[in-house]
This record gives C-alpha cells, structure tokens and sequence, in this order.
C-alpha cells in the first residue's frame, strides 16, 4: 500500500488537526476579569488537603476557607498565578495541584489522553472502512505501520501539551515564554539545588544584568559551592550597583570574614545598620554571630576601637541583644585596662540580666568572675547554668575547660 | 488488519508494563509527618491572648514547642493536660507556645483558663499562620530547634514521655 495516498494524507491532516486543537484548547488564554474571578479559579484548581474529591473552592472545611483567604490576600498583594501555584505546592504538597507538572512521569497524566484518544479514532476509523467493505486484505500488512506511527505522533503531540502545560498559569498564551519573568525565575532559583541554581541566577542575569538580587544570591550560591573568587567577585559588583541591598552587604561581610579581611567586613556590617533592613537579615547576624565573630577577628589583630564600634553599632539598633552585650564586655575585659575591665563587667551582668540562658554571656562572666573578680562561687554558679543548657558551643567549652571551670 | 487478539495482547502488555513501572517506583517521603522537619521554621509571630507580641524568633537559643490546636477539637482537649505537665517540666529550657486554628479568641480564653497552661498563646489572625507551616488538621506539634529549624513534627495527640523522649534525642543529636 501507498501511504502517501490522498486518503491516507487526509486521515493524517484529521488527526494532526484534532490533537493541535487539544492542546490550544487544554492551554488556550483564558481572560480573567476581576480578583474574585481569579480568587475562585485558583480555588478551583486546587485540591482541599483533608477532603475526598473536593476542590479548594468547594470545600468548606476550616483549611479551604483559610487557603481560600489566603488566595485571596496574595492576588490581592500582587502575586501572579505561579507564585500562588509555588507557595501552595511547597506548603501542602505536590498532591493538592490539579494542574499537576508536566514534567517526569506526571507528564503521563498529559500523554496518556492523547495517545489513547488518537488511537481511538484510527481504530474507529479502521473499524468504519472495514465496515463498508472498502479494506481489502492486501492492505493488512500496512495497519500496523499507520497504527505504529500514529502511536508515535501521538506521544510527541502528548509530550507537546505536557511541557506546554507544565508550570504556566492558564492565563499565559499558547505562544508565550513560558518563564518569561525574572521574578519566578528568581523564586525558583531559591527552591533549587545550588548548581541548578547558579545557573537560574546566570539566566536572570542575562536578561537584567544589573539585578542586584540575582548577583548576591549568586555570590552566595557560588560562596556555598566553594568557588571564593567568583562569590566575591558577584557580591562586590551587587554592591557596587546598590550599596543599599542589605542581603549583599551580609554576604560580603560573611565572605571578607572568610577572606581575613574582618576590618572591610565591618564596614559592610556598620554600612547595614543605617539601613532599614527586614528582620530576617538581622536573625541572620543573630544566628550566624557574624557581627560578634567580626568583632572578635578585629580585636585579635589589634583593632579594639573597630571592634567596639562595630558591636556599639549593632547595639544602637537593638540594644537588648545579649550576645552583642556580651560579646562588647569581654572585649573590654579582654583589653586588660582597669576602667575597661570595670565597665566590661558590668556588660556582662547586664547580657545575663538580659537573658539568664545566653551561653556566651554565661561563660564570660564565669571566666571573668574567676580570673579578674576572684569570685570563684560566682563563676561555678554561671558554669552550672551553662551546663543547663542543650546547645553549648564547643569553644564555649573549651575556654571553660582552659579555665578549669569544667572536666 | 491487527486481530482482536492481537490488540487485546498489545495493549494488555502496555497496561503491565506501566503498572509494572509505577509500581515499582519510590513512593517518595512521608509528605504528612516529614513535612518543614529539617527547614527553618516559617514565620510564628502575632499577639497572644494576654495581649502581649510573640515572636518565634526572639526564642532562638531555646527549644520551641510549637502547637496548633482547637477547642474544638477532642484529641486537642486529650493532649492539654500532658502539655501541661511538659511545660511544667521545662520552665526555662523550652517553651511552648499555642495556635489556635478556627477558633474564637474567647473560647480559646476560656479553655485556657479551665485546662491549665500558661505559655503564650496565638488565637486572632492565625490563618496565615496555619498556611505557612502547611497544617492541615489539628492537632499537630513541631519542635523547633535553638537555631531555629523545625526539628520533628508530630501529627495528631502529643504524650509527654514521648514529648520528652523526642527531645532528649534530638538535642543529643544536635550537640554531638
């Protein structure tokens, strides 16, 4: 048999027809008019985490109206459809998607309609023309190369729409970029494994080279991913462009400190605190000590008043901080001064006041009261405390044994 | 023409072979009970009952229980009193804070005040709250760590003994 017969063309044309019309109707732009619009249609693709079969939209139990509150205030805020799609996905898990990724084997969920719905009009077709007597067995042996290829095409048409339904929201265009917005595209570099997302970074950066947020971020990336050079060199063209990004400005004091240069870190530090940085970069410096280790580098190389400034600095900002406190009072101990060592007391009476648990103040002063005060009862009091505590830092506990205050 | 038998053969072994395939895939973690274990803790702020601001964050250095509950609720009502008896085995090393899940300030108020319990609890605006760390049903309890990340998570009623197990494991973990 001919394939390339009229007839066979035709058939081919129907098919090829049918499955294109599929995939623009499964993707096709949907205008959305107002934020309720919007509000329920995300509803609605969303599967309500603790019912059988119903939708966010549907349900009515506690959760789906808190998501659907939640929906609501992040269209609201401004968040497009993928944002939304992301925070959901990461809160509650893939399994609550009904529009389930394109990629990997949940692309089947998108395959398999096709195939078996292109298959199923061959076979009807077959099964027409034998009907009417117009197949003849001479052209037997031919089906299953038609079937074989339409298996095929189907597959290719099915891979098509799952790529192309994948991770877009149904208001994007057939013919859209897919990850057109440097803001998903940075959204998904925060979720992605380092390698992964340097090169996310790299792509945001090609299309906004002067992205401050993706040169930190990728500082940072290559910072975590042990290639100095290149963190640097990202981080001191982010602040360069935007001296205000606090992010930045963490990461290089961080990096410089790693670089053994703690007196530009500090200034990266001191150049924060005149910024109005959110909180979660100050929790940053809180958990990492990065100002009190600055400040500790500082005065080992000679540079008390850096050091004290720096953490005079940091206190102006939040002058209840016990490790700051703490920290500034064994820096004035430390200098061996007499009016130093007075005031650095004080200090640290003051960071225990200010948090009875804090293990760095708790070990200072027990040091301090043993070696300067001579009040060794003071000292094993502050050392039964700290030995109260679940997270004691191992040079905590090595001064204290240096000490002879612990075995 | 493919014979019926054929067909039906065809796609018979199709079918087994997916299923072959699925079935043999890794069905990935426990989503329910591993979930936000090991990843910093979301955000936990708000006013408590008593009027004061609370803040997950200001509580790093210590171990955090982080508990979503409702009233309402009878395996809730079941775990009070074993929160209780925990807190009052740790009054200074961990703290318990409580977040009311679809529930009205008031009748939190009262629950509190006929069940016992004196730590900080959250009960106006906590939908956000329940969304960022993806609760789905209460109860359901996270430990966080000192340095804030969420160290376990425990879905449904909590036990002191098991409470307390759970952290003396950890915290062994993590000081080792």
């Amino acid at each position: 048999m001919r394939l390339t017969t009229r007839s066979n063309v035709l058939w081919f044309a129907l098919i090829i027809g049918a499955i294109t019309t599929l995939a623009i109707a499964e993707i096709a732009e949907r205008p959305v008019l107002t934020h309720a619009d919007r509000v329920h249609r995300l509803a609605e693709e969303f599967a309500c985490p603790v019912c059988d079969g119903q939708s966010v939209a549907e349900s009515d139990v506690p959760i789906a109206r808190t998501i659907r509150l939640s929906i609501a205030s992040m269209v609201d805020g401004g968040a497009t459809d993928d944002d939304i799609r992301t925070m959901l996905v990461a809160r509650f898990g893939a399994d609550i998607d009904y529009t389930p990724d394109g990629r990997g084997w949940t692309s089947l969920v998108w395959v398999l309609p096709v195939v078996v719905a292109s298959l199923a009009v061959v076979l009807v077709a077959i099964s027409v023309r034998r009907w009417q007597g117009k197949l003849t067995y001479s052209r037997k042996l031919a089906k299953p190369l038609i079937l074989g290829m339409v298996s095929v095409l189907a597959v290719l048409a099915g891979l098509f729409v799952a790529q192309l339904s994948g991770s877009r929201g149904l208001g994007d265009s057939l013919s859209g970029e897919i990850r057109s917005s440097t803001r998903s595209l940075l959204i998904e570099a925060g979720v992605s494994p380092i390698g992964e997302a340097i090169s996310i970074y790299t792509q945001v950066l090609d299309l906004q080279p002067s992205n401050t947020e993706a040169l930190a971020y990728r500082g940072w990336a290559y910072r975590r991913d042990g290639n100095l050079e290149a963190a640097m060199a990202d981080l001191e063209a982010a602040v360069q462009i935007d001296p205000s990004f606090p992010d930045a400005r963490v990461f290089r004091a961080s990096l410089l400190l790693l670089n053994d240069e703690p007196a530009r870190a500090a200034e990266d530090l001191v150049a924060l605190d005149a910024l109005r940085a959110p909180p979660i970069i100050d929790d940053l410096l809180s958990a990492t000590r990065l100002r009190e280790r600055i400040s500790s580098a500082l005065a080992d190389e000679g540079s008390l008043v850096l050091a004290l400034d720096l953490l005079r600095s940091g206190l102006t900002a939040a002058p209840r901080s016990a490790g700051l406190l703490a920290e500034r009072g064994w820096l004035l101990v430390r200098s061996g001064e007499v009016d130093l060592i007075d005031i650095g007391v004080t200090l640290l009476n003051e960071a225990v006041a200010t948090d009875p648990l804090n293990p760095y103040a708790l070990t200072y002063r027990a040091v301090v009261r043993l070696v300067i005060v001579g009040d060794r009862a003071g000292a094993e009091s502050d050392v039964l405390e700290f030995e109260s505590l679940l997270f004691q830092p191992t040079e905590l506990v090595a001064l204290l044994k240096s000490e002879g205050l612990i075995s | 023409l493919i014979s019926a038998r054929s067909t039906a053969l065809i796609v018979g072994l199709l079918a087994v072979a997916l299923f072959g395939v699925l079935a043999t895939r890794d069905s990935g973690p426990d989503r329910i009970s591993a979930h936000l274990v090991s990843q910093p803790a979301p955000p936990l702020a708000g006013v408590s009952i008593a009027g004061d601001e609370w803040d997950l964050d200001a509580q790093r250095g210590r171990w955090v229980v982080v508990n979503f509950f409702s009233t309402t609720c009878v395996p809730c009502i079941v775990e009070h009193k074993e929160l209780v008896a925990f807190s009052e085995d740790h009054p200074n090393d961990v703290r318990v804070v409580s977040v009311a899940f679809d529930d009205a300030a008031r009748s939190v108020e009262e629950f509190f005040r006929t069940q016992g319990g004196d730590w900080p609890v959250l009960a106006a605006k906590t939908g956000h709250i329940v969304v960022d760390w993806g609760v789905v049903a209460v109860p359901e309890s996270y430990l966080v760590s000192p340095s804030g990340y969420v160290a376990a998570k425990v879905v449904g009623g909590i036990e002191r003994d098991a409470l307390e197990a759970l952290l003396t494991e950890l915290s062994g973990t993590i000081r080792s």
